[in-house]
């Protein structure tokens, strides 16, 4: 896919541009604002990753600027650390994301892939499928080779996340903010419990396994190749 | 030309302005008093005027013209009685009687000036035509201009004296605005120069000054609050994160030295990274912590569903508990809101719960509830494990302190400090007690 990373740290667009085409994305660079905008208005590329803080332009502007003309595509803002207000400023700005500075490759990648193949909210259908995995959202039901599964609300919520991006994987930290709403690191392995437990009721009783552990990266709900 | 500090203040330039008021009303006042008096002078004098001319017309109607004239010519003479005059005028223009300065005798009312006069008054003369056509002439010395000087005198006196008066009690009013201002001037340079403890002294009397000099108090007891957490903050990031940097650096090194192999590189990066990352969620922690402490985040308070926050949470750790062989208790009533952020109150509760969780033991049991009272909600935490010494409730609350106890777990110390930040935020007070055994929070929410 194609990747614009709006970034002025050296450092950290070269980390970040190193990595994305290792795992086979192409990567346009823009090392400030006004570059940046005039590449993102051309609305070609997948995925936007941008800094808040940027020379000539900043983030917040410049994705004010291109949501206002009309440029759909998917952004990323990428902050420094400990900015708690910053990342309702940049969802209000309308970005779609936010990772906060210092952050693993890994989480980084898992994000970007979840925001390029996002479906726009009305195309999300009610009834989701993997293999023979499916969870209806209207009924709030799941069934495993029509066998009816009982999920706990949080359960459910865990997998539903999943498998809206099934086969992506998805963070730990994707996890606590979608499914749990927690905006912080808790101290306490609550993913891995509630995974596990979610594993117990749609894995284990039966021949395939369809979610993964990722290590070091996360989690991936996905059928047999 | 730089002026005395006391005539450039506010208090004396009020004081002023109000003594050129009260010049110019004053002034205002003088016209009105003087065009009133004058006016009723002339009129009285007009009247005195016509009632001689009138009483010296009978006398010669009735003693005949020849003795009015000898009349005239007595009083003349012996310039009785003074400050008038008397002049008769036959039809011809000759003088029979009396003398009239420099004027012109003629019918009617004028004025005109006695040149021998000394105060150099106008004389107001009527003349009145007799029957046989003589020109009578009675005029008196007005004395207007005299009293015109009289009053302005006596305006000028007045008006002075009160200027002078208004100069003075702005002065004075001035004098003590500058003393107690000097108070703020001087507390505020001794702060300046590094006394911070310094400051602004109080009356007792409630006024605006010592409102003020509380207000001042009150800000600069904040400030020094706040910089002594700064100073604290700081020195315990240099105090706590150097612990694990050293920790760090000496296992970089000696994976350098003692490595053989790739996958023992692999392993001393990998634990190498989890620990800068543990470094960096202490960073995290603090910052978060100062941010809440600074209170931008009051603005964005909303209605939040207490009770839905509670399950959610109590929702989330049961399978927690269980997995580590402790149970979580739940009684929470429904319907409970509170005024606040949701993000911060999830993140309090959570790091509570989490606390009660990590340290107590396996067959623990931790009771989580909420219910309203007349004061306002509450919420309770309360376990059963070892509980925390009375001596160190005050403790618990700092930034980076542990029980030595719990030296060995994971954990930055940095939970209780962010649950301090958000309840005080929010108004929330906490309370520790000893639920034998056991550690019980009390959370009593704001109405």
């Amino acid at each position: 896919m194609k990747v614009l990373l709006i970034e002025d740290d050296k450092d950290t667009s070269d980390y970040v541009a190193r990595g994305l085409k290792e795992h086979g994305h192409v990567v346009d660079l823009a090392p400030n604002g006004r570059d940046g905008l005039f590449l993102a208005a051309e609305g070609a590329h997948d995925v936007m990753v941008v800094d808040r803080m940027l020379p000539g332009l900043d983030g917040l502007a410049l994705v004010k600027t291109i949501r206002g003309a009309g440029v759909r595509t998917p952004v990323l803002f990428l902050t420094t650390l400990g900015g708690i207000d910053d990342r309702v400023a940049g969802l209000e700005a309308g970005g779609d994301d936010y990772l906060v500075k210092p952050f693993a490759f890994a989480e980084l990648l898992a994000r970007v892939h979840a925001l390029a193949r996002r479906p726009p909210m009305a195309e999300v259908e009610t009834v989701l499928k993997v293999a023979d995995l499916e969870l209806d959202r209207i009924r709030r039901s799941v069934t495993r080779a029509g066998t009816r599964i009982d999920l706990k609300p949080r359960e459910f919520l865990l997998l539903e996340y999943l498998m809206r991006h099934a086969g992506q994987v998805v963070t730990r930290t994707m996890l606590l903010e979608h499914v749990w709403e927690f905006n912080f690191d808790p101290r306490t392995n609550i993913v891995e419990t509630h995974v596990s437990r979610l594993r117990a009721k749609v894995d284990r009783d039966f021949d395939v396994e369809l979610i993964h552990t990722i290590r070091g990266a996360g989690y991936c709900l996905r059928g047999p190749a | 030309m730089a002026l005395p500090r006391l005539f450039r203040t506010a208090a004396f330039r009020l004081a002023l302005a109000y003594a050129g008021l009260f010049v110019l009303s004053t002034a205002v006042l003088f016209v009105l008093v003087y065009v009133e008096v004058t006016d009723h002078a002339e009129d009285q004098l007009k009247e005195l005027i016509e009632d001689q001319a009138g009483a010296l017309v009978a006398q010669g109607k009735i003693e005949g013209f020849e003795a009015l004239a000898a009349t005239l010519r007595t009083w003349s003479d012996t310039r009785r009685p003074r400050p008038a005059s008397y002049v008769l005028v036959d039809p011809a223009g000759q003088v029979l009687a009396g003398k009239l300065g420099t004027a012109r005798p003629r019918a009617g009312w004028f004025t005109y000036v006695e040149p021998d006069d000394d105060d150099g008054d106008d004389m107001l003369g009527l003349g009145t035509r007799l029957e046989n056509g003589s020109l009578l002439v009675v005029a008196q010395e007005t004395e207007l201009r005299e009293l015109g000087w009289a009053l302005i005198q006596a305006f000028l006196l007045a008006g002075g004296a009160s200027l002078a008066l208004a100069v003075l009690g702005g002065m004075i009013t001035s004098a003590a605005f500058l003393r107690r201002l000097e108070n703020f001037n001087r507390t505020a340079a001794q702060i300046v120069q590094g006394k911070l403890g310094e400051r602004v002294p109080q009356r007792g009397t409630d006024d605006e000054f010592d409102r003020l000099a509380g207000n001042l108090n009150a800000m600069l007891d904040r400030i020094q609050a706040l910089m002594e957490s700064m100073r604290q903050v700081s020195n315990d990031i240099a105090h706590d994160l150097r612990t694990p940097l050293a920790h760090l650096r000496q296992r970089l090194e000696t994976a350098r030295q003692d490595a053989r192999d790739t996958s023992a590189y692999e392993v001393a990066v990998d634990s190498a990274i989890a620990e800068t990352d543990e470094i960096l969620a202490t960073f995290s922690a603090l910052l978060r912590i100062a941010q809440i402490e600074a209170g931008t985040r009051r603005a964005g308070f909303a209605p939040v569903d207490l009770s839905a926050l509670f399950e959610s949470i109590a929702e989330t750790y049961t399978p927690v508990a269980e997995d580590r062989g402790q149970s979580l208790l739940t009684a929470i009533s429904a319907g409970v809101t509170v005024r606040g952020d949701r993000e911060l109150l999830t993140q309090m509760l959570a790091n509570l719960v989490e606390n009660a969780l990590r340290h107590t033991p396996p067959f623990s049991v931790v009771r989580l509830s909420l219910d309203k009272s007349a004061t306002g909600p509450v919420g309770v935490i309360v376990d059963n494990g070892p509980g925390i010494p009375e001596e160190a409730h005050g403790n618990v609350f700092r930034r980076f302190f542990r029980m030595e106890a719990s030296r060995t777990t994971p954990g930055n110390g940095l939970g209780l400090s962010l649950v301090a930040a958000v309840a005080d935020l929010h108004g929330i007070a906490v309370e520790l007690g000893d639920s034998k055994p056991g550690l019980g929070v009390t959370l009593r929410f704001p109405l």
